[in-house]
């Protein structure tokens, strides 16, 4: 499977070959003030099969070890990485070019989920992780 | 609600904070693209104020031109979304209500752009959706590209 995605403004460009897994929404205090929305949905990729084809994205480390990848141009939100994982990397679900492709199985952190957001998917809600 | 209230926020990494002085719209999720895109997120929930009750601390957000007449803001350290302003409401910003260090003090009014709306995205709040924008005087925030 391959995916594209990108920021808003273009200047930062990725490719993946590979499955995604883990694709969850996230509802955690620091995911949702980290983008500036409700809540948040991730998908992880394998790091070997990830690749930026153009620029490359600021990083905020938002914990010890929890490094945030963004457009320092126009401020999309597209993916984190855990440096005691560096296998693995994160990344934001409505960053990819066709974002219905891949849709969450899961609600994270349901313990911090904002009381007005209300969805009806039926999926299973964790507390927290 | 009380809408006298002052309300803060501001990026992740504190470094955008925001006072908010004056009586807030309602808020609008919108689904549209552009916005979902610009954040990263599958929507995200917009109120309005007067330019005049925003008042930002030693940093305002940097701002990135997103169209023809909008320009959104976002923190240049941690990439927090953060304000929308429209040319043609130049007396009027929009703010991310998920960067209110309260989110929760604000019902939400309604959903915008529900024709971009992610098919995966199931809504279960029975609040009006409309299919595009609707304006501050109709209902909830701008909210477009």
């Amino acid at each position: 499977m391959e995916y594209t995605g990108g920021c808003f403004c273009g200047a930062i460009r990725y490719r993946i070959t590979g499955e995604g897994y883990d694709a969850v929404n996230c509802h955690c205090r620091r995911c949702r003030r980290s983008v500036g929305a409700p809540f948040v949905s991730w998908v992880s990729f394998r790091v070997e099969e990830f690749e930026y084809t153009a620029g490359a994205p600021a990083e905020y480390e938002s914990s010890p070890g929890a490094l945030r990848a963004f457009c320092s141009v126009c401020g999309t939100s597209l993916g984190n990485r855990r440096v005691d994982r560096p296998e693995e990397i994160v990344i934001s679900i409505c960053s990819l070019d066709q974002p219905e492709t891949v849709a969450p199985g899961l609600h994270i952190w349901g313990s911090e989920q904002l009381p007005w957001v209300r969805l009806a998917d039926g999926l299973p809600v964790n507390a927290n992780e | 609600m009380n809408d006298k209230r002052q309300l803060e926020g501001g990026c992740l990494c504190g470094l955008v904070r925001y006072r908010l002085d004056g009586p807030p719209s309602k808020v609008a999720c919108c689904h549209c693209q552009s916005c979902r895109r610009a954040s990263g997120a599958p929507y995200v929930a917009w109120v309005t104020f007067a330019k005049k009750d925003v008042e930002f601390a030693a940093t305002p957000p940097a701002e990135y031109r997103s169209s023809a007449k909008a320009t959104r803001g976002h923190c240049v350290r941690c990439g927090t979304s953060l304000t929308y302003e429209h040319d043609e409401h130049p007396d009027q910003v929009d703010i991310t209500v998920a960067t209110l260090d309260e989110p929760d003090v604000l019902p939400l009014a309604c959903h915008i752009w529900v024709t971009h709306k992610l098919p995966w995205v199931k809504l279960g709040d029975g609040l009006p959706q409309y299919a595009e924008w609707r304006t501050p005087d109709e209902e909830g925030s701008p909210g477009g590209s």
